[in-house]
């Protein structure tokens, strides 16, 4: 050093401002070690994570489709406001409701609310902010993406459901996931998530594995405020598999015109292929729009629209078929006979039971609707004699009763593919109970389930499905909707989901040997054809079809006790049917509820669907239509015959 | 000039130290960049490189004892300079801060990086002449005073982080001269006590709060930090540093933390972090080893100084330039809070790089006059 200054140990002094210096040098370069060494791989996945965000690109839902393929369900592609969970964090939603509702004019309250519910939620990506949005709102959102960066706009493929509620009931609806159902194993098992659009009734539940896509995604760069740089990665989404249903679209137009023009609009019609449990036509009325829960359901109306249909005394939403239970009146009579010949109550050559206007039960006279004399089983069914079946089904007593309802599956479901079906009720069900109350089963009871009231109440498949039964001589199938699942993708890829078709059962045989099915068949056969209850309808005109042979029964099943049977509280109106009689190829139920005589409105609305039916088989007008007596009057043509029907279907 | 020089041995220069300046300069320019690959940033930084080369030369062959002689009207020039720099329309607004002159050429200028040098000049000037006893407290308040002022002017900006780079000039010169040891552990303790004790206060009471808690609780612990809001400067750098690992990108700058905009000033007060992702811990100890030399090679000038005017005028840039380095990189480690301090000869900036240069021309100046009397 050139100046001497030793007493102020300058030398020292210089030598600690150099130690000090590289001390800190040093620190930093610790602190460095720590964060690129030790740390390095935790923080480069930080930074991964923040540049890179998957956005799922929605697999569009297989469409559902009819026997013929004609188009019943689709989805079409809507345009979405999302909000992305990664933007908003840290960020207060409440100041950005105001500026949402305002710019994309929705309700703020509403808004909020949503998304106070969401919050709890612990790992949503994304929350819908507006569905279907307008151009507007699309121009609105881009124009604001500086301030609103968390916000995008997504193309999603929404579900379009037949709009006057055709169908309805059987085809269900989609809706977002809910979190009941994310909690559920099987639900998370199948990697679903927030958001996700699930099949929530109908078909649409039932068949969700199939109908329900794989989605895609996009792998992108985006920048500190959430603006897509550039695609990594795209694996487009996989649509789901179409679903082919046994529904004919002809014949369920027919049966929900016959159900809308119908007295009460109440009521359920369904028409089923017997020799296999296909269903062919389903209507329950009244009906709703399912378009509601796949489109409307997060507005203000959408909500009021489904407080005002569970509100509806009309029940729309229940689907009648499966979970309407009602008293099946004298369409019972046609299980009650077959189980009579089975269990030797009667026999064929001795099937005569006294009608006697009535019957006395203790100190009560319940009484048949005329005096039938001593009819053989064929009579008594023509003409729905209850004098005869109460005294069968003393003949057969409760138990014998029962028997013929487990024989019948009517103590069970059907099986049918739908959700929610309900189990009918009958003395199966109502004798243990009684008992289990300490009550005695009196005979009266037995006289009136005999005719199908008091502790009978059936759904209508089920119904149906016995009927059925009994009109290919024992084989009982499950009804069902199913008819293939398409294949999608290339074979022999991962993502190949192949062709799926029903898995049907073995049908349940009822043993009716040949000659007491032929017994009940021509009795039913009368119904429709040779005087019955549903020969001649002053109204509407013959039900019969020459050349296309109708076996039906009605029934007239009084809701209350008899007088007050007015208004509101009129009987239900049934039949139950199968044709051709000795063939059979179609098998249709109707109910119409609180209308009166089974034979004046129930069958009626059934020949329309053999009608629909007809015509699609045979390619030609029905007999007796009111088109086929025009031509007739015109060209002198004769309806063909029947045996030309037989081979026509199938 | 040519007497000067034939006087002067260009064996004398000191190479090293202009050489590493340079290097350093360089380096930065690569990271600037980096950092802004589609922005002009690194040319300017480039241009202003040539202009810092030519004035370290001037300066370092000019008598730094004539300068010092002077110091007093650099001083005062340097005053008015920051004076006025706060009239409004003289004054670029940025950000709320008032700092930057525009200059029709050189764009923006900014004073506060200028006037260290005749601050130090003239704390040299003072502290500079022959000394036999300890500091006295006369002496300690008139280089407060000669600090005081132009921090007090930048305070008025305000620049707090430029403020604060003034304080180890004074804290170098007062412990070269002499200042009682006595004080200077008091002075250290009571750092080391009331700093902690004033945070529990401040959280306590209130008065520590908003935006100044949470940029240091980020500090105290990033993870559980407001990364979002206030926390977000230093959460992101230390992202972007712990990103880089061992060697980086390897330059390349696609989708890094700074293209995609998640750090923020990556050219400027977080070159560090950009030099740490591009490349990792090999880079950055290969930096701050350069810096390291750099400050020593500055001492062992101090050391052969030839007077005690000379070994204060280096003593006190390195203490700035150490200070700096230390406040800018720790920052960017995430071990300091974020102060808006350049990273001398790093962050983009003419002021900056020139107002260096300069001060590296001094420190050759004292060292070329080394054997001159």
């Amino acid at each position: 050093m050139k100046f001497e200054d030793d007493s102020q140990n300058l030398r020292a002094r210089l030598r600690v401002i150099q130690i000090l210096a590289i001390l800190m040098i040093t620190a930093l370069g610790v602190r460095l070690y720590y964060l690129q060494i030790i740390r390095g791989a935790y923080y480069a996945e930080r930074a991964e994570n923040q540049r890179i965000r998957l956005l799922p690109i929605p697999a569009p839902r297989g469409v559902i489709l009819d026997r013929n393929n004609k188009l019943l369900v689709d989805s079409r592609p809507i345009y979405n406001v999302i909000l992305s969970r990664e933007d908003i964090n840290g960020k207060d939603f409440t100041n950005l409701v105001k500026p949402y509702a305002k710019g994309l004019n929705v309700d703020a309250e509403e808004l909020n609310a949503r998304f106070l519910q969401l919050k709890s939620q612990p790992a949503f990506e994304s929350f819908m902010v507006k569905e279907n949005v307008t151009p507007a709102d699309i121009a609105w959102v881009d124009a604001h993406s500086l301030e609103f960066p968390e916000l995008r706009v997504e193309l999603q493929p929404q579900r379009r459901y037949p709009e006057d509620g055709k169908l309805a009931h059987v085809l269900g609806y989609v809706g977002e996931i809910s979190q009941e159902q994310l909690d559920l194993p099987q639900y998370k098992e199948k990697g679903y998530k927030p958001g996700d659009i699930i099949g929530k009734e109908g078909l649409e539940k039932v068949y969700d594995d199939y109908l329900r896509g794989r989605d895609g995604y996009r792998k992108v760069i985006v920048d500190s405020r959430g603006h897509i740089q550039d695609e990594v990665e795209r694996v487009e989404p996989q649509p789901g598999q179409d679903l082919v249903t046994t529904i004919d679209s002809d014949l369920q137009n027919a049966a929900e015109e016959q159900l809308r023009n119908s007295v009460t609009k109440r009521g359920v019609i369904v028409a089923m292929d017997p020799n296999n449990g296909e269903i062919l036509a389903l209507a329950s009325y009244p009906t709703y729009d399912p378009n509601l829960f796949s489109q409307r359901i997060a507005s203000k109306e959408g909500r009021a629209e489904y407080a005002a249909l569970t509100a509806d005394p009309k029940t729309p939403l229940i689907n009648r078929a499966i979970q309407g239970r009602y008293p099946p009146g004298s369409t019972w009579k046609i299980p009650m006979s077959v189980a009579g010949l089975q269990q030797g109550a009667i026999s064929v050559d001795h099937s005569n039971l006294v009608c006697g206007g009535g019957i006395t039960v203790g100190n009560k006279f319940t009484r048949c609707m005329g005096n039938h004399g001593v009819p053989e089983l064929r009579y008594a069914i023509t003409k729905s004699c209850d004098g005869y079946f109460y005294r069968l089904g003393l003949k057969m007593g409760v138990d014998g009763i029962i028997k013929m309802v487990d024989e019948f599956d009517l103590n069970r479901r059907t099986g049918v593919d739908l959700p929610h079906e309900l189990v009918s009720w009958t003395p199966a069900y109502w004798k243990p109970e009684l008992e289990k109350r300490h009550e005695e089963w009196k005979d009266i009871r037995t006289v009136y389930a005999s005719v199908g009231q008091d502790t009978v109440v059936v759904t209508p498949l089920a119904s149906l499905r016995a009927v059925s039964a009994i009109a290919v001589g024992g084989r009982m199938y499950v009804p069902h909707f199913f008819k293939e699942a398409r294949a999608i993708g290339a074979p022999d890829t991962p993502d190949y989901r192949p062709a799926r078709t029903f898995d049907r059962p073995d049908p349940k045989i009822i043993d009716i040997p040949e000659d007491q099915h032929h017994i009940v068949v021509e009795g039913m056969w009368g119904v429709v054809n040779n005087g019955g209850t549903a020969h001649a309808i002053k109204s509407s005109g013959k039900i019969q079809m020459v050349g296309f042979d109708i076996a039906g029964k009605t029934g007239t099943a009084q809701v209350v006790s008899l007088g007050k049977d007015t208004g509101n509280n009129k009987d239900h109106a049934w039949f139950v049917s199968f044709a051709p009689a000795y063939q059979p190829e179609i098998a249709v139920i109707a109910l119409i509820e609180n209308v009166g005589f089974g034979g004046t409105h129930a069958a009626p609305a059934v020949r329309a669907i053999y009608e629909a039916y007809y015509r699609k088989t045979r390619h030609v007008e029905p007999p007796g239509s009111q088109m086929a007596q025009k031509q007739q009057r015109q060209t002198g043509a004769t309806p063909p015959a029947s045996t030309a029907a037989l081979t026509a279907h199938r | 000039m040519a007497a000067i020089l034939g006087k002067l041995s260009l064996r004398d220069f000191d190479w090293p130290l202009a050489l590493l300046a340079l290097m350093i300069v360089v380096f930065g320019t690569w990271q600037i960049h980096n950092a802004q690959p589609t922005e002009s940033y690194w040319q300017k930084q480039l241009l202003g490189l040539g202009v810092a080369i030519v004035a370290m030369i001037a300066v370092s062959f000019t008598d730094y004892r004539k300068l010092v002689h002077i110091a007093p009207a650099f001083y005062l020039f340097g005053l008015v300079l920051l004076g006025i720099v706060l009239i409004p329309g003289i004054g670029m607004r940025i950000h709320g801060q008032q700092c930057w002159i525009k200059l029709p050429v050189f764009g923006q200028f900014q004073p506060s990086e200028f006037v260290k040098i005749p601050t130090v000049m003239m704390l040299a000037y003072y502290f500079g002449k022959p000394r036999h006893s300890a500091l006295t407290l006369k002496e300690t308040i008139i280089g407060v005073l000669i600090l005081a002022l132009p921090v007090g002017l930048i305070l008025l900006e305000p620049d707090t982080g430029q403020a604060l780079t003034y304080v180890p000039l004074l804290a170098v010169i007062l412990f070269l001269s002499s200042i009682r040891m006595w004080i200077v552990i008091t002075a250290i303790v009571l750092m080391m006590v009331v700093a902690p004790a004033a945070y529990f206060v401040g959280v306590k009471t209130g008065a520590l709060s908003g935006y100044k808690l949470e940029r240091i609780n980020v500090i105290l612990d990033p993870e559980h930090a407001d990364k979002r809001g206030f926390g977000y400067h230093t959460w992101q750098s230390i992202v972007t540093v712990g990103k880089g690992g061992l060697t980086g990108t390897g330059g390349s700058t696609e989708y890094s933390q700074s293209s995609l905009k998640f750090l923020p000033e990556p050219h400027t007060d977080f070159i560090f972090a950009v030099t740490a992702e591009t490349t990792g811990f090999f880079g950055c100890i290969l930096l701050l080893l350069a810096y390291a030399f750099l400050l020593s090679r500055l001492i062992t000038g101090a050391r052969r100084a030839p007077d005690r005017t000379g070994m204060l005028v280096i003593m006190a840039i390195t203490g700035g330039l150490a200070f700096q380095l230390f406040v800018n990189v720790g920052m960017a480690l995430g071990m300091l809070p974020v102060v808006g301090v350049p990273l001398p000869l790093m962050s983009a900036g003419l002021s900056s790089i020139l107002a260096t240069f300069i001060a590296i021309g001094f420190a050759i100046s004292v060292q070329l006059r080394r054997f001159v009397n």
